[in-house]
């Protein structure tokens, strides 16, 4: 009797690992041909197994969803960062994306050397705030350690500037948050959103907080929070009106996928679940 | 009749005790917890106004404070023989700097925040002296504590003009500086005895040429105040000038020194207002500079130069030493005018301004000090003097 009681669990525990990895392939996105493609990781430097896995599960999405950009919303890299620590925290991890010729572009974090935007897999050139365009995406990314009025000077003409279908910010401190260790940058939000607005940003991806967090739309733009790429910080979404979904129980990483005027997105766990997903049309109601 | 004198009173112990600007702090405390999204839109919108213009006017009464200080009878006047204090502040701006880095280096947040070393070394004069002076009384470690501070402050304005640019450093600001100084030496030689054409005009003149060099326009009347004719003698730190004084320098005060008193209740609203939640690794280095850094770097100083053959000023001891190396640990507001140029809008800057505030900290644990140490007002012999004065 207590011998079958094992084998039923064990049965069970096969059956949900192996539908955790059919779930992990089940793409919820287009996959159109043509469209741009990334994926989107925060707080992930840490050289530990759940970095790892999590880069694991990257690798096997790529096969069959071919993203050739990935975005780093900052403290890359925790701790000691010495040669050697960007070999374990960050070119082991993701060996196999950046054997395929994947394209990490990083911002600053409150824990990563400031030196670090000169090394070259991160795609900084040795700014601290750039930008970059995928087709008709243009990507807009700041220190936000200190906005210095230099930097939001630059924003202010980039952002002008930019003829761009679509129009992507991101950077480390997120403007609105759930969590309930840091929570929102209030003061970040009261210089930056007026920008955002008045120049048409549609979407703004952050970390600093260590789960994944999707808000309701503020003032037109949607806001993502992504810090859950090595760190986790179980349970620390305080359930808000902000808040549109939200998962705190593992480590996580974002693809997505923007065809024409639709942005797709699918939030998956270091199991390989899928825990949010949803799509975004610019310049109306989506979700 | 007796309720507006009682005001009136409390009104002017206020201004003399420089309360407006911790009553402006815990204003802008308040404030930011109950609507953060409002408080920092009054705060981006006020800021330039109150950091880059009003506190220009508090800079020029602290330097007219180090102007008098110079004078016959000022802390300042016989500054070879207070060598130990000159020696004590350097060696507290070290304490702290290295204190704050050394703390840094605990962790891996030393990149981003090691820009706010110079938040931790600064001393608020205003605070040190009336700690010192609530402690001390008419000891002379008050002007020792002074002296120590305002070359701390000296110091700390020279690293913050040189260090943080504000935009583009262009050099017509030099000639345009060169020319506000010689408009106020112009105006000396040509006796005017009205402080405002050396305020508005060489005074304006300096502000536009260190806004066009990039660098700080709040420090535009600390080259101008100099160069106003004053009395030969200092009334005191922070004293009120005395009603035969018609000089410029002392006019000037009389005129400004209520507006100023605005200017930083002002300053408190607008820089201090941080939530509770932007507490972080910037918070404990500041403290740690502040509370462990500064005292230390100043006793150690102090035990080099008396190696070295200097001397403590007469009847300060080892015990006053302490009880001052804790009272100058107080950054508070000259913390919060280096933090707002060392660091840009963010989370950063907020976790070291909350650590500036609780440098506030320093005033207790110099009284705690005193009284166990015995010293000043705590000293037996004081209380017994005292206690037969009043019997």
């Amino acid at each position: 009797m207590r011998r079958r009681s094992v084998g039923v669990r064990l049965a069970v525990l096969a059956v949900a690992l192996l539908a955790g990895q059919l779930l992990a392939q089940s793409q919820r996105l287009p996959n159109a041909a043509g469209s741009v493609k990334f994926a989107v990781i925060g707080d992930n430097g840490t050289g530990d197994r759940p970095q790892y896995d999590v880069g694991a599960q990257m690798a096997r999405a790529r096969a069959s969803f071919p993203f050739d950009t990935v975005l780093m919303l900052g403290d890359n890299m925790y701790g000691s960062q010495e040669p050697a620590d960007f070999v374990k925290k960050f070119e082991q991890p993701y060996k196999t994306l950046l054997m395929a010729g994947v394209q990490f572009f990083a911002t600053l974090g409150n824990h990563d050397n400031q030196l670090n935007r000169y090394y070259k897999p991160f795609n900084m050139t040795g700014a601290r705030y750039y930008t970059f365009a995928k087709k008709n995406v243009r990507f807009f990314v700041l220190d936000s350690d200190s906005l210095d009025p230099r930097q939001m000077a630059w924003l202010e003409e980039v952002l002008k500037s930019s003829t761009d279908e679509w129009k992507i910010c991101y950077f480390h401190h997120p403007l609105y948050s759930d969590g309930g260790t840091h929570g929102s940058a209030v003061e970040l939000r009261v210089v930056l959103e007026p920008l955002f607005i008045r120049y048409g940003v549609a979407v703004v991806f952050s970390g600093h907080e260590h789960f994944y967090e999707r808000l309701t739309p503020q003032k037109g733009i949607y806001y993502f929070i992504e810090g859950a790429g090595g760190q986790l910080r179980r349970g620390d979404i305080v359930r808000s009106e902000f808040k549109a979904a939200g998962f705190d129980q593992d480590q996580s990483f974002m693809l997505v996928e923007i065809s024409g005027a639709d942005l797709y997105f699918q939030t998956i766990s270091r199991a390989g679940l899928t825990v949010d997903s949803g799509s975004i049309h610019r310049g109306g109601p989506g979700l | 009749m007796s309720v507006l004198t009682a005001v009136h009173r409390a009104f002017r112990w206020g201004i003399d005790h420089y309360l407006a600007l911790p009553l402006g702090v815990i204003a802008a405390l308040v404030w930011v917890q109950a609507g953060a999204e409002r408080y920092f839109r009054f705060s981006h919108a006020a800021s330039f106004v109150v950091n880059e213009v009003g506190m220009a006017l508090f800079l020029a009464v602290m330097t007219k404070e180090v102007v008098e200080a110079l004078s016959a009878g000022g802390a300042l006047h016989s500054w070879r023989h207070r060598s130990m204090a000159i020696v004590a502040g350097v060696g507290g701006m070290i304490g702290a700097s290295l204190a704050y880095l050394a703390y840094l280096h605990t962790g891996d947040e030393l990149s981003v925040l090691h820009p706010g070393w110079p938040v931790a070394c600064a001393i608020d004069l205003a605070f040190c002296y009336f700690v010192a002076k609530g402690i001390f009384g008419r000891h002379p470690a008050v002007s020792f504590a002074l002296l120590l501070a305002i070359v701390t402050d000296i110091l700390e304005f020279l690293i913050v003009a040189l260090r943080y640019p504000v935009a583009d450093v262009h050099a017509t600001g030099v000639l345009l500086m060169a020319a506000a100084i010689l408009v106020a030496i112009a105006l000396r030689k040509s006796r005017v005895r009205r402080a405002w054409p050396y305020i508005a005009v060489a005074g304006g003149l300096s502000w536009v040429a260190l806004f066009w060099a990039g660098l700080h326009p709040a420090f535009a009347l600390v080259p101008v105040v100099p160069l106003l004719p004053h009395a030969p003698h200092d009334p005191g730190f922070l004293a009120e000038p005395p009603p035969d004084a018609h000089d410029p320098l002392n006019e000037f005060e009389r005129t400004w020194k209520y507006p100023v008193h605005v200017v930083i209740f002002l300053f408190g609203l607008v820089n201090a207002g941080v939530p509770l939640q932007g507490w972080g690794t910037g918070s404990w280095a500041v403290l740690t500079a502040a509370l462990a850094g500064r005292p230390s770097g100043i006793l150690l100083a102090v035990a080099a130069g008396l190696a070295a053959g200097l001397h403590l000023p007469a009847r300060i001891g080892w015990r006053d030493v302490v009880v001052i190396a804790f009272t100058a640990s107080i950054g508070f507001a000259f913390s919060l005018l280096v933090a707002t140029q060392a660091f840009g809008i963010g989370p950063v800057l907020i976790e070291v301004t909350i650590g500036a505030l609780l440098s506030l900290c320093g005033a207790v644990v110099a009284l705690v000090l005193a009284a166990l140490l015995r010293v000043g007002k705590f000293a037996p012999s004081h209380i017994s003097h005292v206690a037969h004065g009043s019997a």
